[in-house]
């Protein structure tokens, strides 16, 4: 028996990250120079103490299998526990996808009863953050919580994004409205869930019932455990933590990194984030290249310029080149004199001899029409062409003469 | 390449003695390299990447870092339930200190006996290569040689003098000569302490050179031999270091500011495996001025660097400027301190302010652990 496992939704496309999404589950997207953003709450979780998780995946989830793999990078690789992956399967009495995310838990209750838990953590795997699940299951406990849910306060002109609770002065929920226009409150659900196991079963199994339903943690698990007075608390959580769901945010996330004023710290060493990673030699730098404010890993060439960017590994940066802002994910190849600026390039792109790609808000005419621009995995932009920004790209792009 | 067929064996302390400020608390083969590798990495990769499976590692002394750095061996894929990867310390039975190759080989005869392999590489780890093993093996089996021996063609220097065994061949390959410590300069072919021969012939030749109280592989056995053993030599052309003492310890590092050997060293298809450290990116700050380096992950530079090789984790503080250095794992050096022609080890602390510096022919050694 465990007293706590965690299951951690993964299934999600992510397709509001366009182009980086077409091959992989969200999850499984490259994040700060050798993570992937699962790794966060992979990491979190042995971090706290928690050795079994059950990642569940559906859409494309060819990456993020052989990612996880036997779980070894996370010390994840248990005789009793650890990681264990759950696509949906095929039962005696037919199979399904999962249909939302209090679905997914449904069809794996006989996984999670095999641990026989206290407790059920439930994770998602788009956000990036630190935080030790360990202190807010001493806090479900000693609330005599049915219900934790992780809350943290927002903006109030944020607070349409996201799933709001009403507490009252004990912390308890009182209400809790999925992307309200008007919101009473400004603490923002993390999507971070501990349950008391029974009572969890109790209302999936319900839930399952409601033909109704859309099996979904925030739209239906929690009103219902709402109405039916439960005992909900909301745990505050202080610190970094951001949704990667878009473009946009995918990219502050990573500039976050650069920024010594953000909690956000890779380097702490009694916090590690785990990853697993190519073996790969230490990255070189020459006497041509020029250097700051970036984040380079193993196997990387620099003869360019960069600056404020994130280099993953293997990317090469050819002599002359600028590589500004962006965020150059693992086995890109910048050749000599090409230009990179509010550009995310998927894995394996190639920028050929002179090529620009994306601008800087500061050359626009226009600035509505200036954004982040992304190159898809394997695409080759032509020597000489031109990116725009805000850009979509997700085929080569041909040599300008 | 499938299936090679050969077991490897690893002597980490042979030539310890050559680099004593360095192996004063570890072994030649835990001799940290390159920025993140371990001198053994090159050996234990390169016989995996060949298709080896079983490798039995025979230590002698100051092992613990050794130990901890392999562990199960899991980093290299030789953490098996067939074969894998073996540690063998000193035994019980004949608990002295073994000397030579023979009585190293003894202590662990019945590991040898018991294996399936039909060919035995045997490795020493001072040579710092990309051997492909897999065609020295290839040769060995076309030569219809009993031993087979790894050599490179090198122009003598004084620190190669006194730790050598040099080889004289005919046209077909077949050594006539095997030197040990021969003083004669000019171009020399010198062993890369790499064997290959049955696996039959070297437990029988253990047996009879042990009973009879030889203890030393090359000199004792193969140079008077070379008329009854078949031995062949097979040159490597590729790109290698020699480490026979510290000068040539810090040029070896030094030689991978140039990419070219950097690429040459560890090529993008044959990777050298080396213990994980779950180290974050290099953070390179705001006013940071780096020229022409080797940088692993975890560090943090915040200073002015040139011409240095950087290990995992280390910190380079504010207004720091530290040219022509190695600096070992987790070394940091604190803001405004002046470094040039420097070697650190592991754990070292440089104070605010403090300068250091050596020459391009004597550099300045910090010892592990210590604080300047």
């Amino acid at each position: 028996m465990k007293e706590c496992i965690a299951m951690l939704l993964a299934g999600g496309q992510g397709s509001r990250l366009y182009a980086l999404t077409q091959k992989l589950a969200k999850p499984a997207v490259p994040f700060g120079g050798k993570y992937r953003i699962i790794d966060f709450p992979l990491s979190n979780c042995v971090n706290s103490g928690i050795d079994t998780v059950g990642i569940l995946t559906q859409y494309q989830p060819l990456v993020l299998n052989e990612y996880i793999g036997n779980g070894q990078p996370w010390d994840l690789d248990r005789l009793h526990g650890g990681v264990h992956v759950l696509p949906p399967y095929k039962k005696a009495s037919g199979s399904d996808w999962y249909k939302g995310t209090a679905n997914a838990i449904y069809q794996n209750i006989n996984f999670i009863d095999s641990y026989d838990p206290e407790y059920v953590l439930i994770l998602s795997g788009d956000h990036i953050y630190k935080m030790d699940y360990a202190k807010m299951l001493e806090f479900h406990k000693a609330q005599q919580a049915d219900c934790t849910i992780a809350v943290l306060e927002v903006p109030w002109a944020d607070t349409s994004r996201f799933g709001i609770m009403t507490t009252d002065a004990d912390g308890v929920i009182t209400r809790f409205e999925e992307k309200p226009k008007k919101a009473e409150s400004n603490l923002a659900s993390m999507g971070i869930y501990i349950f008391s196991w029974k009572k969890l079963r109790a209302y999936l199994e319900q839930d399952e019932e409601d033909k109704k339903s859309t099996n979904d943690f925030g739209k239906n698990i929690i009103p219902a455990m709402l109405d039916s007075a439960q005992r909900l608390v909301a745990y505050p959580f202080e610190g970094y933590w951001k949704d990667v769901g878009t473009i946009d945010s995918l990219w502050e996330a990573n500039m976050d990194l650069l920024n010594p004023s953000v909690p956000l710290d890779v380097w702490d060493e009694s916090w590690k984030i785990y990853a697993r990673t190519p073996a790969q030699p230490p990255h070189h730098l020459s006497s041509l290249a020029h250097v700051e404010n970036a984040m380079i890993t193993e196997g990387c060439e620099v003869d360019g310029e960069v600056d404020f960017s994130i280099l993953f590994s293997n990317v090469h940066v050819g002599a002359g080149a600028v590589v500004r802002d962006s965020i150059v994910m693992p086995g890109c190849v910048i050749e000599d004199g090409a230009q990179i600026n509010y550009a995310i390039l998927a894995e394996n792109v190639t920028v050929k001899k002179g090529a620009i790609i994306g601008a800087r808000p500061e050359h626009m005419e226009d600035i509505e029409k200036w954004g982040v621009c992304v190159v898809g995995e394997g695409v080759t932009v032509g020597p000489g062409a031109k990116v725009g920004p805000k850009a979509m790209i997700s085929q080569d792009v041909k040599e300008v003469l | 390449m499938v299936n090679l067929n050969a077991m490897g064996i690893v002597f980490p302390n042979m030539h310890d003695s050559v680099i004593p400020d360095l192996t004063a608390h570890r072994t030649m083969a835990s001799v940290p390299f390159a920025g993140r590798y371990r001198l053994i990495d090159f050996v234990l990769s390169g016989m995996v990447l060949a298709g080896v499976q079983n490798v039995g590692v025979i230590v002698k002394k100051n092992y613990q870092s050794l130990m901890d750095h392999l562990g199960s061996g899991r980093e290299w894929d030789l953490a098996r339930k067939r074969g894998g990867l073996k540690i063998f310390p000193p035994s019980g039975y004949s608990s002295y200190e073994y000397h030579g190759r023979i009585g190293a080989l003894k202590g662990i005869l019945a590991y040898i006996e018991s294996a399936k392999e039909k060919y035995v590489i045997l490795a020493d780890c001072d040579v710092v290569c990309d051997l492909d093993y897999a065609e020295l093996m290839e040769r060995h089996a076309a030569s219809g040689a009993d031993v087979t021996i790894a050599y490179t063609k090198e122009k003598m220097t004084p620190a190669l003098m006194n730790n050598n065994v040099s080889l004289a061949m005919a046209p077909s390959g077949r050594v006539r000569e095997l030197m040990i410590n021969d003083e004669q300069t000019g171009r020399r072919n010198l062993s890369m302490g790499v064997l290959v021969m049955s696996r039959e012939f070297l437990t029988e030749t253990i047996r009879s050179a042990y009973s009879r109280g030889l203890v030393k592989f090359e000199q004792e056995i193969l140079a008077k031999n070379l008329d009854t053993i078949k031995v062949y030599g097979y040159e490597y052309t590729g790109y290698r270091s020699r480490i026979a003492d510290m000068a040539s310890y810090f040029d070896a590092n030094m030689q991978l500011l140039y990419r070219e050997n950097l690429n040459r060293l560890l090529p993008e298809d044959r990777p050298v495996y080396t213990k994980v450290r779950d180290e974050a990116p290099v953070r390179y700050t705001v006013g940071c001025k780096v020229k022409n380096c080797t940088v692993a992950d975890g560090c943090i530079i915040e200073g002015e660097v040139e011409n240095c090789v950087i290990f995992r984790g280390v910190t380079i503080g504010k207004g720091a400027v530290v040219k022509n250095c190695v600096l070992m794992q987790n070394t940091a050096v604190a803001p405004g301190v002046r470094m040039d022609y420097v070697i650190t080890d592991k754990d070292v602390t440089i104070t605010e302010g403090q300068y250091l510096g050596g020459t391009r022919s004597f550099q300045v050694f910090v010892k592990k652990g210590s604080t300047v």
